[in-house]
């Protein structure tokens, strides 16, 4: 290379004496050593960044792309419902119960708390109500220490929050002309070390320390129960000076699938689903707003183009129990036979593809989801069955308290103006600039504060700084992938960030290794959603090589992960550590499956069904866990396929009877005890 | 910026010579789609531009070797503002990286030819202190952030780095591309 020996034959050029040299180089060369030492840094550091940032984006969407699937998951749930069979004789089943609640919580529930006995060995904390600042400090001690309250002080506890939300508007109003500094705190998602150093930096709740929680304060984390605990304590401690928002993981359905149902059964093994209803009350009792000084508005999620806050400020929040669990509508049972038909149509075409995204699945919905579609208005998708044509029914107010809600909870703001369903997430929309400002006078605001996205720097502003995103769990994706914030804002209304992050290692890890360490965790992500659309890759990738050469060109390649598995990521920039490419230059496909091959060890399983189970198994694991009441790890065979049917009917799925029997029968126990246990999959 | 213009003493001499040879190639189709990729990446507004302040960076990332003042030609001498502010698109992004690219590159034989100027007594290690003060005050300036994240943990217990290991100063993983 042309630099690399001009710079050689210069230095020797200008040598006249070499031990000279070696001992004082003279200035030019020293110079120019220094010039190139820190081109060849800037460049290894621009290559970290642009793995740091594919790395991000990798985890990112994957994430999302979970969350439509959570469509999916409460869809299917409304369709056990409707076509449902009692699996147990004995009562009602927890998916009715969870889904269906009977009980109005304005009548109250009657807990019972009372009459479970506290023994004398337990050393945890005992609540007494109203609570005094030594529970509040008991209770941080103990969950220091990993203590777990016990299960009647926290029926106790979310007893005496839904008394106290009840007399709470939907909307907070908070002044900065009787307190300090408001700190205003964005998702924790079950970090209990994240909320603890921010109270340890910026002080406990008090009049002097008053905190906005913005939403999201569980599911995904270890530790959900305890960050939810203190934070409703504070709120019954010091009701004027601790708000909490609702987030859209507030929401009994989201907590089926990302981890808090499950850690409260694996905490409170008997009175674990009093506690879920109770938590299910509680959380459809939370704000869905706060506004300081008349101001500023906190929201968890976002807005949209109908967003009206005087509307919901009158409305009851209370109602709206699930983002996911969409308003019944009196048209819809006329035409469920009608639309079930035509869904049955629509799916023999598309063999096993996941109903789960966008708009060549749109036919597998079902009825109550295109019945949403049709109520907003909002017709960007084309349809592919006849209800197309039918006219859009005048909206229901319910109809329209929900969808207010769910603007509130779920949107997340674009840098183009205009506002459009969110397609990524399933719920609320993309709101622009313009949507924004249009709010913000409306309403006499001048900012918009919210939360509900991972931001690496824990905060970020867009909208020409009118809204920010505020985000307080460190290390969302990975050890080192970001750091979490919270905002102090005083009377002048001027918000000042603080930064923060956890960091579990002794020793400081370098960017370097942090780089790394998220970036293979992604990268297995990723791997593991290539094990899960296996057949429909290797189909995709076959059209391209008529040959069968085992070969396509690297724009082939990319062009069938990008359409296959949805993910709008960097394929060729990811290429190297996905797939080998060979000699000439093309990618040698199948060498993406390679290290796959083991973990599945059930012979008699089609690659189809591995496939539809691997791909499925955060639900499958849910449904059963539903089913399995005393959390044996076992279900009666009866259960098991009836279950699995009725999913595979909905998914669309062809499964062979014989094929779930077998499965069934040779490998019930172990496997439903892995499944257990976690992402282990026998 | 004497030193700099020093430096591009010897190289401008070739780049004369350069324009004499037939204009390079263009990039192949499929380097190009990688190099929008890329580009994407570092797009955080979402407008498939990137800021005139990012450019060097992705220059870098890509394999390219740049000098800030090369970029900064290479942009129209842009003011402070602009390069605040001013954004570019992938079309107008690929002849610049073309005209860098064309710009004799450094190799790793290079970087460590430069360290062992540092190397006084010849035996593959260079006095950490001695490379920290360089890198703050010559050249292109690095900040002391800059410096530590490079420096951690590669002084050995005398203080010295052996910039002839293969995996000195974490550098070495940035030879070849992808």
């Amino acid at each position: 290379m042309g630099c690399g020996t001009s710079v050689a034959t210069e230095t020797q050029g200008k040598i006249v004496e070499p031990d000279d040299t070696a001992k004082t180089p003279c200035p030019a060369l020293t110079m120019k050593a220094a010039v190139l030492i820190q081109r060849w840094y800037r460049r290894y550091m621009a290559r970290l960044e642009m793995r740091r940032r594919y790395t991000w984006n990798i985890f990112q969407s994957i994430e999302y792309a979970g969350e439509q699937d959570q469509l999916q998951l409460s869809s299917f749930f409304s369709f056990m419902l409707d076509n449902f069979t009692q699996l147990n004789e004995n009562g009602p089943d927890l998916i009715s119960q969870l889904l269906d609640p009977v009980v109005d919580p304005w009548l109250g529930r009657e807990t019972g708390y009372n009459l479970i006995p506290v023994p004398e060995s337990y050393s945890g904390p005992r609540l007494s109500f109203p609570l005094s600042v030594s529970d509040t400090n008991s209770l941080l001690g103990a969950f220091k220490e990993q203590q777990t309250l016990h299960a009647r002080y926290v029926l106790q506890l979310l007893y005496e929050t839904k008394k106290l939300l009840k007399q709470m508007p939907n909307i907070t109003h908070l002044s900065t002309s009787y307190t300090n500094e408001i700190t205003i705190c964005g998702d924790l998602h079950g970090r209990l070390d994240d909320l603890l150093l921010i109270f340890y930096k910026n002080g406990l709740p008090s009049a002097e320390t008053p905190y906005v929680f913005n939403g999201d304060f569980v599911d995904r984390g270890k530790k959900s129960v305890e960050v939810v605990i203190l934070l409703l304590v504070y709120l019954l401690l010091y009701p004027d000076y601790m708000h909490l928002n609702r987030g859209n993981h507030e929401d009994h359905i989201m907590n089926l699938r990302y981890g808090f149902t499950r850690e409260v059964m694996q905490k409170y093994k008997t009175h674990g689903r009093e506690i879920l209803q109770l938590f299910q009350d509680v959380f459809s009792l939370l704000p869905i707003a706060t506004v300081i000084d008349g101001k500023i508005l906190i929201v968890h999620g976002g807005i949209s183009d109908q967003t009206d806050l005087d509307f919901l400020s009158s409305i009851e929040r209370h109602k709206v129990k699930s983002a996911l669990r969409f308003p019944r509508r009196s048209l819809e049972k006329l035409d469920i036979d009608q639309s079930q038909r035509q869904m049955k149509r629509g799916r023999s075409t598309a063999s096993s593809r996941p109903s789960s995204s966008c708009s060549h699945s749109k036919n597998q919905r079902t009825p109550n989801q295109r019945k949403r579609r049709c109520g907003q208005r909002r017709q960007d998708m084309p349809f592919l069955d006849s209800l197309s044509s039918v006219a859009p029914p005048l909206p229901l107010q319910h109809d329209l308290e929900w969808k207010q809600i769910v603007d509130i909870l779920w949107s997340d703001p674009k840098t183009q103006e205009g506002c459009s369903p969110n397609i990524f997430r399933g719920g609320g929309c993309y709101f622009g600039p313009d949507v924004t400002q249009r709010l913000l006078t409306r309403h006499g605001l001048q900012l918009l504060i919210r939360s509900h996205e991972c931001k690496q720097e824990g905060y970020e502003l867009c909208h020409g700084g009118k809204v920010i995103t505020i985000f307080s769990a460190s290390n969302y994706y990975e050890e080192g992938s970001n750091r979490g914030a919270y905002i102090k804002v005083g009377r002048e209304l001027v918000p000042r960030f603080y930064q923060y992050q956890v960091s579990h290692t002794t020793r400081k890890l370098t960017l370097t290794q942090r780089v790394r360490v998220a970036e293979g965790s992604a990268l297995k992500a990723l791997k593991e959603k290539l094990f899960s659309h296996r057949s429909e890759l290797l189909s995709g990738l076959q059209q391209y090589d008529h040959k069968n050469t085992g070969n396509v060109s690297v724009s082939d390649w990319a062009q069938v992960f990008e359409s296959v598995l949805r993910l709008d990521l960097p394929w060729r920039t990811l290429r190297p550590h996905l797939a080998r490419l060979a000699p000439d230059g093309s990618v040698e496909y199948k060498s993406c499956f390679e290290d796959m091959e083991s973990g599945i060890p059930l012979p008699q399983v089609t690659p189809n069904m591995a496939e539809t189970l691997f791909r499925y198994r955060t639900d499958i694991e849910i449904i059963f866990n539903i089913i399995d009441k005393d959390h044996s790890g076992l279900i009666s065979i009866e259960e098991f396929r009836h279950t699995w049917h009725l999913f595979s009917a909905h998914l669309g799925v062809d499964i062979d009877d014989r094929a779930v029997d077998d499965l069934a029968r040779k490998n019930k126990d172990q496997q439903l005890n892995e499944k257990m246990d976690g992402d282990k999959y026998s | 910026m004497r030193g700099t213009s020093f430096i591009f003493g010897p190289i401008k001499a070739e780049e004369a010579a350069a324009p004499a040879v037939a204009a390079a190639a263009e990039f192949p189709p499929a380097e190009i789609e990688e190099f929008k990729e890329s580009f994407g990446l570092f797009d955080r507004v979402g407008d498939s531009q990137v800021g005139y302040n990012q450019v060097a960076d992705i220059m870098s990332a890509l394999g390219m070797n740049p000098t800030n003042k090369a970029v900064v030609a290479i942009l129209g001498n842009p003011s402070a503002d602009d390069m605040a502010n001013k954004r570019v698109t992938f079309e107008a992004f690929l002849p610049m990286l073309k005209q860098v690219d064309e710009m004799p590159k450094g190799t790793y034989d290079d970087y460590v030819e430069g360290l062992r100027v540092f190397d006084k007594e010849g035996n593959g290690t260079v006095m950490g202190a001695e490379l920290r003060i360089v890198l703050s005050t010559l050249g292109e300036k690095m900040s002391e952030v800059e410096i530590d994240s490079l420096m951690t943990g590669q002084e050995d217990e005398n203080g010295s780095v052996h910039y002839e290991n293969p995996t000195s100063l974490g550098l070495r993983s940035t030879r070849h591309m992808g």
